[in-house]
């Protein structure tokens, strides 16, 4: 029952996402600098880290399903947010056993889980000639500033969802 | 024990790679539609945006209203100014539109390559990812809208209908151009007969788009205006696409690169009109042909 509502709030987050690009100062946005938000992606580790025990995956699952929601609705490039999305939930979900869940881990985990995820969207995108960025320009234009941004929706994120999580994992573990 | 598990893993790598490959080289190639799963998604995404939506855009509005209302004045005393320039202009338009018309009508050919039925659509979101120039409008194939339409705001061409849902399409912006999407164009000159050019990409530096092919004799100056000249296929002509910002030889030599500034704002769109050609497109045909 509970994973209905993860899920609902992934798929509004989702929706935010393509339309906060129209909502935020265009000066901002649509500047040189390339910030994309990976809302789903930051609350999918809040679910991976708080939520997920040892032998549940549903961040994973959920990564490769609005991964590709993501692709359909705004790349129309199949796969690539998907894989992408799955791979960095189920690393993090195996990271998760060595830091302390607290918010300095949490903020941890989810800084390497951006940068993997932003990196390897880069690599793939790069390999299929869809951008041509050098990474010196793709280091300093778009990784630091989607990690400051996706921090900002971290922080907010977190002291909203955190408790009500660990309440549900209780519940996880208890059935 | 262990040895399975990791045999697991490494098969399910295996096969997302392999996934991922498909996935990609399925969807990346020109298509002529989406699936319809596709398309599904697309529009209960959609369907969501448009509900979120229309708060925010009555809150925007409401507020751009308030701010509109302090300058009233001033622009109220510019445009008056303005109207008694227009009104000679007006006339001499309706003449010329009257005469045209005739003209056309003693040679029988009602349809011109400039007629065009516009939809008018609102854009409720654009792509997160910034590395794919797209937008998504609130109108689909039930309205009309098909792939490869033209698409503008009222101060020009903006881009083309990348792909269309059944409610909802998505837009291929004019900075995401390159070339695949060719638009053939005329450059207007004063005193003399138009430049022809292709479109053929955008420069991400300078925020220009490239008009390449123009012939190395012919003068073209900054400030020249470029129309697009309907010859491409599915774009109409007379569509205001930009001005002329710079000309330099190309790499070889042998013709121009004129670097064109649109005149539409590429970021900050809200209402855009898809651009329904009259005239029958070349696409159409084909089809038409390989029918009978």
């Amino acid at each position: 029952m509970k994973k209905y509502i993860i899920a609902l709030f992934c798929l509004l987050l989702l929706v935010m996402q393509g339309m906060a690009m129209g909502w935020l100062p265009k000066g901002l946005v649509y500047s040189d600098v390339l910030i994309t938000p990976h809302w789903v992606l930051v609350f999918l580790f809040l679910v991976a880290i708080f939520y997920d025990r040892e032998h549940t995956y549903s961040a994973v699952w959920f990564g490769l399903l609005f991964g590709l929601l993501i692709d359909v609705v705004y790349t129309g490039v199949l796969g690539v947010y998907m894989v992408t999305y799955a791979l960095v939930a189920y690393a993090i979900h195996g990271l998760n056993r060595w830091l302390h869940s607290t918010f300095i881990g949490a903020s941890v985990l989810t800084i390497i889980g951006i940068a993997l995820a932003d990196t390897s969207l880069y690599i793939i995108y790069s390999f299929v000639q869809i951008t041509d960025m050098t990474w010196a320009d793709y280091a300093t234009l778009r990784l630091l500033p989607t990690l400051a941004a996706n921090m900002i929706v971290f922080v907010i994120l977190f002291p909203l969802i955190k408790e009500r999580l660990s309440i549900w994992s209780e519940e996880l573990m208890n059935t | 024990m262990p040895s399975l598990f990791r045999r697991k893993r490494l098969m399910v790598v295996l096969i997302g790679f392999i996934v991922l490959v498909a996935l990609i080289g399925f969807s990346i190639r020109d298509r002529d539609a989406l699936s319809t799963p596709e398309k599904f998604l697309q529009d209960t995404v959609g369907w969501m945006q448009t509900i979120f939506q229309k708060p925010v855009s009555f809150v925007d509005t409401t507020v751009g209203n308030i701010q509109d209302m302090f300058m009233v004045y001033e622009q109220n005393q510019v445009l008056k100014s303005r109207l008694s320039e227009y009104k000679g202009v007006i006339e001499e338009n309706q003449r010329l539109d009257r005469e045209n018309e005739e003209l056309r009508q003693t040679l029988e050919k009602t349809e011109a390559l400039s007629d065009y039925s516009p939809i008018q659509a609102t854009v409720i979101a654009r792509s997160s990812e910034r590395w794919f120039q797209q937008m998504t409008i609130n109108k689909g194939e039930e309205h009309g809208v098909e792939k490869d339409m033209a698409v503008m705001t009222s101060d020009g061409l903006v881009g083309k209908v990348k792909s269309a849902g059944a409610f909802h399409s998505t837009i291929q912006l004019l900075s995401g151009f390159d070339r695949s999407n060719k638009i053939s164009s005329w450059i207007v000159r004063e005193d003399e007969s138009e430049a022809f050019g292709l479109i053929e990409g955008y420069d991400d530096e300078s925020g220009r788009l490239l008009l390449e092919g123009i012939k190395l004799d012919e003068v073209v100056e900054k400030g020249d205006t470029v129309l697009s000249s309907g010859l491409g296929g599915v774009f109409p002509s007379n569509l205001r696409i930009g001005t002329v910002e710079e000309v330099v030889n190309d790499q070889f030599g042998l013709t121009k690169t004129a670097y064109v500034e649109p005149f539409a704002d590429l970021f900050d769109i809200n209402h855009v009109i898809v651009v329904d050609r009259t005239a029958e497109s070349i696409e159409e045909d084909s089809v038409m042909d390989g029918e009978g």
